[in-house]
């Protein structure tokens, strides 16, 4: 978990993307020849070990189970599950975060009386109560997008109540000097502010947005690509559980670039400088 | 222009330092429409372009005619950042955003100018920069100036009446009359009756504070 101490700018570290959100071809070309080495070693080293397929499977096999998987269209139902989970889940998640924040942040009665007990909430481990919302919810889609939403609330809301609290006194003096109303301080100096760490915080919830959905499908469901990973290992087709990981991989991959390219253009927002 | 300073401007007191303080005069007790502040910091939106900036006052009183924009315009050619309007203040200098926010400060054409320490946090050279600056804008557009300030010579350079406040609890010491001709130029610095002025001040401060008398 990141800390956000004022005025912090909005670094991009996600797997090593370049701050310009594009990556020079040398370095592309680089990255690409490294995977590609490291793959033939993983299959040599296999073979030569002759490690158990159940154990580490080789690359040739997972890649072969990634074809069967995409090309008897098996993937795909579970695939759109969890996205759907996801992208749900992190909606809901995020709206509510953003609301209760900024309620909380704008009242300080409500701060007062509420913030504790949202902390309390907080130190709950979400996946341990994944069992209860699967019961309450059901093993459809409902009780996963549910625990991603909830896995989501929390960074989002810390990171209102951070960025309103990060507003510069000093600009608030300003406003008042050209005598802004609090609507228009507001609307011109406080949520602008704050949407550098509110950012900050999205980029965090969507990570968890993806371990939510997939350990909610782990404790119980009928789709999804967490349930193709339970399914397949308990089925010992561990080669399928490592396609099924890939696939996983890649939607990752997609969010950072994602939350990169919408970090950085939020960066010189930073009132710190 | 007099060098005064409103004592409780916004509720807060503003004499109690250590050190030369020169205030006095107007006692200002909420923002005023007919007063534009200065700030030591140029406390411009950071997500704003500078001309929306310069536009702020105008805009917060929901005045955002074309007639708003040309003033805008004019102010920031006047300071010399015509080519800057659409620039976002992190692209500009220490300097520059300081004379973005005079022309905010400008911008609805008030009778007063409250100028807290507006280039303290200017390096020695810029400083004196902005404070020939400042008096071209002022020999265009006569206000009042309240200026606060830590710097003796500042005071002197720039006043036509320089007040001199005490420490805790923040009194009028004395209020000094400046009769160097205008327009001054740092020229007027090396004249004797300037050294003259800036000692006169600096013994008012060496009878109240401890620290500057030691000196």
């Amino acid at each position: 978990m990141r800390s956000y101490p004022v005025g912090v700018r909005l670094g991009i570290s996600d797997g090593g993307i370049a701050v310009t959100g594009k990556t020079p071809n040398s370095h592309r070309l680089q990255s690409g020849l490294l995977a590609i080495t490291l793959v033939v070693i993983w299959e040599g080293a296999c073979r030569l070990f002759e490690v158990s397929a159940l154990v580490l499977p080789v690359p040739s096999a997972i890649g072969a189970r990634l074809v069967t998987l995409f090309g008897s269209g098996t993937i795909w139902p579970h695939l759109w599950a969890t996205l759907v989970e996801i992208i749900a889940g992190f909606v809901f998640g995020v709206i509510a975060g953003l609301v209760i924040g900024a309620m909380i942040s704008l009242i300080p009665v409500l701060e007062r009386l509420v913030y504790p007990y949202l902390v309390a909430l907080q130190t709950l481990p979400k996946v341990a109560i994944a069992p209860l919302f699967i019961i309450w919810f059901g093993y459809g889609l409902t009780s996963k997008v549910v625990i991603t939403a909830l896995v989501c609330f929390f960074p989002v809301l810390v990171s209102v109540i951070a960025g309103f609290h990060s507003t510069d006194r000093d600009q608030l003096d300003m406003m008042k000097a050209f005598g802004a109303t609090n609507w228009q301080t507001l609307i011109r100096l406080r949520i602008p502010a704050a949407l550098v760490l509110i950012f900050a915080g999205l980029e965090i919830a969507a990570v968890l947005a993806v371990i939510g959905a997939i350990v909610g499908e782990f404790v119980g469901a009928q789709v999804g690509l967490g349930y193709l990973i339970v399914t397949l290992n308990f089925g010992l087709d561990v080669p399928g559980v490592f396609a099924v990981l890939i696939v996983l991989s890649a939607n990752r991959i997609g969010d950072a670039r994602v939350n990169a390219r919408g970090g950085t253009s939020l960066h010189f927002l930073d009132p710190a400088q | 222009m007099r060098e005064d300073d409103p004592v409780a401007h916004s509720g807060r007191a503003r004499a109690g330092f250590l050190g030369t303080v020169h205030c006095g005069g107007e006692l200002v007790t909420e923002p005023r429409p007919d007063a534009g502040v200065v700030f030591q910091q140029a406390l411009l939106l950071p997500w704003d372009t500078v001309l929306t900036n310069v536009m702020l006052p105008a805009h917060l009183k929901k005045d955002r005619s074309a007639a708003t924009v040309k003033r805008a315009e004019h102010l920031l050619a006047f300071m010399g950042l015509k080519d800057f309007a659409q620039k976002y203040p992190f692209e500009l200098s220490g300097g520059m955003q300081q004379r973005v926010s005079i022309c905010r400060a400008l911008m609805r054409d008030p009778k007063v100018l409250l100028m807290d320490e507006p280039f303290g946090a200017l390096d020695a050279m810029t400083r004196e920069a902005m404070n020939m600056e400042l008096m071209r804008v002022w020999s265009e557009e006569r206000k009042t100036v309240i200026f606060i300030t830590h710097s003796i010579p500042e005071a002197v350079l720039l006043g036509d009446r320089v007040v001199v406040m005490s420490p805790r609890p923040g009194r009028i010491s004395e209020i000094v009359n400046i009769d160097l001709g205008r327009p001054r130029s740092l020229q007027s610095m090396a004249s004797a009756r300037f050294g003259e002025l800036c000692d006169h001040i600096r013994s008012v401060f060496g009878s109240e504070s401890p620290m500057v008398a030691s000196l």
